[in-house]
């Protein structure tokens, strides 16, 4: 077992392995863990630092500090700039997030069988098979009835009395106790995150973890994908520290996500016309209710509550979503007195989100100083989909009872009475009116038959080259209009598989 | 600049009859932390929200004055009106200051108090050094 975390400038650091594995999240975790249980030894090389449950932060200025990448302030250009959330540690956003586990949606295989080739019955059936053992392996089970808190609860009655069907959310924790921080990292070290399960796994294997190492490039011999290199960053600091290399004897598997793989490989030199291509996303934004009796919604799971009930039609789905209190603000309009008073009701408060399938697409390119650029415009008729998320949210609180809707749309009034929730459908539908953020995000190395449209083939290769392989959400070709991390785990474990075969 | 930012988040959430305002709270302590922890794009897009604060007065009241010589009255209502303009790059650039201000304010145990949350603990910073 060995990990080997922020060295100074001084001597470099060189490491040997079977396999390197670059990022260390659903994707880059799973495909490592597979890869050490057959015997291989396994290198993970990860941008950001190892944190165990006693090293989480507690507050939103340490999670924004210690959790996410860069601050959260990487951006879709676009229309609207819209915040990307995701995790920079080991573990990556798994860390950060609900665990929600579903399982793809078969109509998903059709799509990209029929789009991108060639992925057949033989493909949907072994994702099944890993889905399954992934959900045994990650203690996958509904949050308890006595973790659900009265914000879940509320969106439940409010489903139940609209007539469409929700439910409890299924994730990967394991005997939840309801703490409400699961996007703080679980405290209670429930959540089975990737940095206490297939990590530590794969150390005990006899493989090895670098952390704070942000791999700057790939290095090839010919055609041969043979090592990555780049510098340790020190994750308070950001000093620059020694310089590391690791060779990897049979391969180079990229999982830095779907914002990172695509400019190291540009970065590295691989050449691929659809490289950063195919960027999608589901955009997400809130509604919140306003409730006569405290909600306390950071009492009980996080995200406790979903639907899938609009999921194939119009195209979004429903999630329940709480807020602490120091990120509450930047989510209420107004300022000033007018703020404070607002702030007031945050025990009555209720936040509820929808997550849009959408089909808009973007691009991803390599900025100047190397960070991501994200070039993403939702256009109508995701902005449809969208509002009517929007519109469904806001029935669903009505119908559970609350006093009050307050939409966080520019241009609409700060809080519609019930009988007013009408409204929000003839909402703008220029995206810069709404404050969403982007979180489950998919593609710019996509994988399919042809090379000219796709950056890696159905088992992961990336075309053109030997011993380079994608193994996280950038591979993926289309949106899911599901939580994406069951499918990134289970496409990153076939991958591998069809590496050992 | 540290002041200037300031400035913005004390006028953004000011102390009223019902809650503590950011200026109970140790705000200096958190922006003196926030500078030297912060992603230098972030904090570089703190700093932009700021000015973008002061500036704007004429855009928001039709007073050719930085903000900072507006009577009491008139610079609430500048704050009211630029987190809600019409043009989105104006509300845009105040939103970061919104956002870091309501960081330190909602993390502030007398704040969490008044909505009986309790205080929370240190974050420890920590991570695996070996």
């Amino acid at each position: 077992m060995s990990h080997t975390a922020y060295k100074p400038p001084g001597a470099p650091v060189e490491l040997e392995a079977d396999y390197v594995v670059v990022g260390s999240g659903a994707g880059g975790a799973t495909a490592a863990v597979t890869l050490a249980r057959s015997g291989a030894t396994v290198t993970i090389v990860e941008a950001g630092p190892f944190r165990d449950p006693p090293d989480y932060p507690h507050s939103v200025y340490g999670t924004m500090r210690d959790m996410v990448d860069a601050w959260g302030s990487n951006f879709t250009r676009g229309r609207a700039f819209w915040p990307i959330v995701q995790g920079s540690l080991v573990g990556g956003s798994t860390v950060i997030n609900s665990a929600i586990c579903v399982r793809t949606p078969p109509d998903v295989f059709d799509r990209w069988d029929r789009e991108h080739g060639a992925f057949g019955k033989d493909f949907a059936d072994a994702m099944g098979i890993i889905q399954d053992e992934l959900e045994r392996e990650l203690s996958a089970e509904e949050v308890p009835p006595a973790s659900m808190g009265r914000h879940n609860l509320l969106a439940l009655a409010g489903a139940t009395a609209l007539g469409y069907e929700s439910h409890p959310t299924r994730r990967y924790v394991k005997a939840c106790a309801g703490d409400g921080n699961c996007l703080q990292g679980c405290h209670g070290d429930r959540k089975q995150s990737l940095n206490r399960t297939f990590v530590p796994e794969v150390m005990a294997r006899s493989g090895s973890v670098v952390s704070c190492a942000p791999v700057e490039r790939i290095v090839f011999e010919g055609r041969r994908a043979v090592r990555v290199t780049g510098h340790f960053r020190h994750p308070r600091t950001r000093a620059r520290g020694a310089d590391f290399s690791v060779h990897a004897r049979k391969g180079v598997l990229v999982a830095a996500s779907v914002t990172q793989s695509p400019p190291l490989l540009m970065r590295s030199g691989v050449k691929s016309r659809a490289l950063g291509k195919g960027f999608r996303a589901h955009p997400g934004a809130p509604i919140f209710g306003v409730y006569d009796e405290p909600v306390d919604m950071n009492t009980g799971a996080t995200q406790g509550w979903s639907s899938m009930a609009f999921r194939e039609q119009p195209g979004f789905k429903l999630e329940t979503l709480s807020l602490p209190l120091d990120m509450l603000s930047g989510r209420l309009a107004g300022s000033g007195p007018t703020l404070m008073n607002r702030l007031t009701e945050f025990r009555h408060l209720a936040m509820w989100v929808q997550a849009c399938r959408a089909e808009s697409v973007g691009e991803i390119r390599s900025g100047w100083s190397g960070r991501p650029i994200v070039h993403y415009t939702l256009g109508r008729d995701d902005m449809l989909r969208f509002r009517e998320g929007l519109v469904r949210v806001a029935q669903t609180h009505v119908a559970a009872g609350a006093r009050a809707i307050l939409p966080s749309i520019h241009g609409m009034p700060y809080a519609l009475a019930p009988n007013e929730v009408g409204r929000l459908k003839d909402a703008p539908l220029d995206p810069r009116a709404y404050v969403a953020i982007l979180s489950h995000l998919f593609g710019g190395c996509t994988m399919g038959k042809d090379p000219a449209r796709s950056v890696c083939d159905e088992r992961g290769r990336v075309h053109g080259y030997d011993g380079l392989y994608i193994a996280d959400a950038s591979a993926i070709p289309t949106n899911l209009g599901v939580n994406p991390q069951h499918t990134i785990m289970a496409l990153a474990r076939y991958f591998a598989q069809r590496i050992l075969d | 600049v540290i002041w200037l930012i300031k400035f913005a988040m004390l006028t953004m959430m000011p102390r009223t009859d019902s809650l503590p305002g950011i200026a109970d709270t140790d705000v200096d302590g958190f922006l003196r932390r926030m500078r030297l922890d912060a992603e230098p794009v972030y904090w570089l897009g703190l700093v932009v929200g700021a000015l973008v604060f002061v500036l704007t007065p004429l855009v928001t009241v039709g007073v050719p004055l930085p903000a900072f010589f507006l009577p009491h009255k008139v610079l609430e209502r500048h704050a009211e009106r630029l987190v809600m303009h019409p043009v989105y790059l104006l509300r845009q650039a105040v939103f970061l200051v919104r956002l870091s201000a309501g960081m330190c304010w909602g993390a502030d145990t007398g704040v969490r108090a008044c909505f009986a949350l309790a205080p929370y603990s240190p974050d420890p910073g920590t991570f695996r050094e070996r």
